[in-house]
């Protein structure tokens, strides 16, 4: 039983993760349609920007909050000056795009970086010790940190998105760009500031998990595919499947792992392109995707 | 071009991409008028719309309320008081009625909460549908939302993009009806095009004649009315 315990809280940590990055790709999708391959990559640069800052002498939280500005900065950027003027163009092309920056990105970071695995400090108290025991088992705070961050972030989306002008203009433009023309909402404005957010909130997923995973220049590979596949699962518009998506790949992902020994961790990915496969045959929308209700 | 027009639009040309679908169109909207453009599919009406409210390039000169728009941005045009009901209602499908309203009222500094009451007044069965999301309305309901929400801006001026496009003719005389109080107790302007030229001829104060990107015909509603050639173009014969 402690040992479920303790895997299940695991899971839970790693599946915030996941459902982080899912909302930050979730987010994207609903403003642009797109699917920001480079939204992992981004993210191991502001982790390596927080590595940076924290040997400068700066507090880790601080760090991970300019990291996180230079995400959103980096993000915006890519919608401003990748996606757009090709959108009008080709949309089509975008993709190919998006995936010249995910490369270049990767590239950079190994450039002014290198590529040499370093440690990250976390936020949370990470000692040796510094476990509470629940149920007989051993669970790390560091862990109950990244569930609790998760909580906390989607506290402050669900704010912005029901309780804020932006929020509302950022609903309207995912749901019909012409008619938030019409009303007066700059889009283009909002397009910036949706993708800047995923930015910022995909760094903050990458600086959760750089503390136990090391930093390296592929810290986001896996998780960024994992993310992927939680968003499909969950819905690629809905940002209550991105989240229940994330938790349950990361649920997953801790029980094979921990139970199923003749799959393990190598067998994780094919594992995950079943569950895939199987939802989308069954509900081609994700879990909670709109099949929206409309009537003419 | 009287100086005294609210509205005036004049060597209006637009397009998409090579093709040229307005020829030099020239027209006027006095304050307090409605004004409806005939014409049949094909005729340019949705591009003379979304011309005047910036959302495709155009050429030629359009002067609202003595400023120069020719060259604004949608949301500068908004701002300057004019607000469209496009075609096909374009409300928020996945938004509630009230944030469809809300969203209408974007560019309002300040509080809105007395608009929305105004309005809600104006179209009850809004206010009786309005936590319910907006794509769930029945036509007819989305087309009051869609006009509802362009007032929520405080415009000087209603642009309707064929609003009794796919309603029933009752729903039409009743959305009609509205148009003609937002213009009798609100001193709104209103520029409607349409394909349904009785109704909408029997509202106007005056109207033009589209057809394939030019002017062709002009006068007040009822002379419209009165018109042979009309009647058999827009009318299904004479009547």
């Amino acid at each position: 039983m402690s040992l479920f315990l303790e895997r299940f809280v695991n899971g839970l940590a790693d599946g915030s993760i996941y459902a982080l990055l899912a909302l930050a790709l979730v987010v994207v999708f609903r403003s642009t349609g797109q699917l920001n391959f480079a939204q992992g990559e981004i993210g191991t640069m502001g982790a390596f920007f927080v590595s940076t800052l924290t040997l400068t002498g700066l507090p880790v939280w601080l760090s991970i909050g300019f990291a996180m500005v230079l995400g959103f900065l980096v993000s915006a950027g890519v919608e401003r000056i990748v996606v757009r003027p090709i959108e009008h163009r080709n949309p089509g092309a975008v993709i190919v795009a998006l995936i010249g920056v995910f490369l270049a990105v990767n590239q950079i970071v190994a450039m002014i970086w290198g590529v040499d695995a370093r440690s990250l400090p976390s936020v949370f108290p990470d000692d040796a010790d510094d476990f509470v025991t629940i149920g007989g088992a051993p669970i790390r705070i560091a862990r109950l940190g990244i569930i609790g961050v998760l909580i906390v972030v989607l506290f402050l989306l669900w704010l912005m998105f029901n309780k804020t002008k932006v929020g509302l203009a950022m609903r309207a433009v995912a749901n019909n760009q012409e008619s938030s023309n019409l009303v007066g909402i700059r889009v283009g404005s909002i397009l910036v500031v949706g993708w800047g957010l995923a930015g910022a909130i995909g760094v903050l997923a990458a600086a959760m998990l750089a503390p136990s995973a090391g930093l390296t220049g592929t810290l986001m590979l896996g998780p960024f595919l994992l993310a992927s596949v939680a968003a499909v699962l969950g819905g690629l518009d809905s940002p209550v499947g991105a989240v229940v998506g994330g938790l349950i790949i990361g649920l997953t992902e801790a029980f094979i792992v921990g139970y199923v020994d003749f799959l393990g961790a190598d067998m994780l990915f094919p594992v995950m392109l079943v569950i895939l496969l199987v939802v989308l045959l069954l509900r081609p929308s994700g879990l909670f995707g709109s099949e929206r209700v409309e009537r003419v | 071009m009287s100086s005294g027009s609210f509205l005036s639009v004049t060597g209006l040309t637009a397009g998409y991409g090579p093709v040229e679908v307005l020829h030099g169109l020239e027209f006027t909207v006095g304050e307090g008028e409605i004004v409806v453009i005939l014409g049949a599919n094909g005729a340019g009406k949705t591009t003379a719309m979304r011309s005047i409210s910036g959302m495709i390039s155009r050429h030629g000169s359009i002067e609202f309320d003595g400023a120069d728009i020719s060259h604004a941005k949608p949301d500068a045009i908004v701002r300057a008081g004019i607000s469209q009901v496009p075609q096909g209602r374009g409300t928020f499908t996945d938004l509630t009625v009230d944030d469809n309203l809300v969203a209408g009222g974007y560019t309002v500094k300040g509080s809105i909460s007395a608009d929305l009451e105004r309005w809600y007044d104006l179209f009850p069965v809004l206010a009786e549908r309005r936590d319910q999301k907006a794509g769930s309305l029945s036509g007819g309901e989305q087309q009051m939302l869609a006009v509802a929400r362009a007032m929520m801006n405080r415009p000087k001026m209603l642009l309707c993009d064929e609003p009794s496009l796919g309603l029933a003719p009752l729903i039409t005389k009743e959305l009609f009806r509205v148009l003609g109080t937002l213009r009798d107790d609100h001193n709104m302007s209103l520029l409607i095009v349409e394909q349904n030229a009785g109704m909408a001829l029997a509202l106007a104060d005056r109207a033009y004649v589209l057809e394939t990107g030019s002017i062709v015909a002009t006068g007040t509603g009822d002379e419209l009315l009165a018109d042979d050639t009309i009647k058999e173009a827009y009318l299904g014969g004479v009547s």
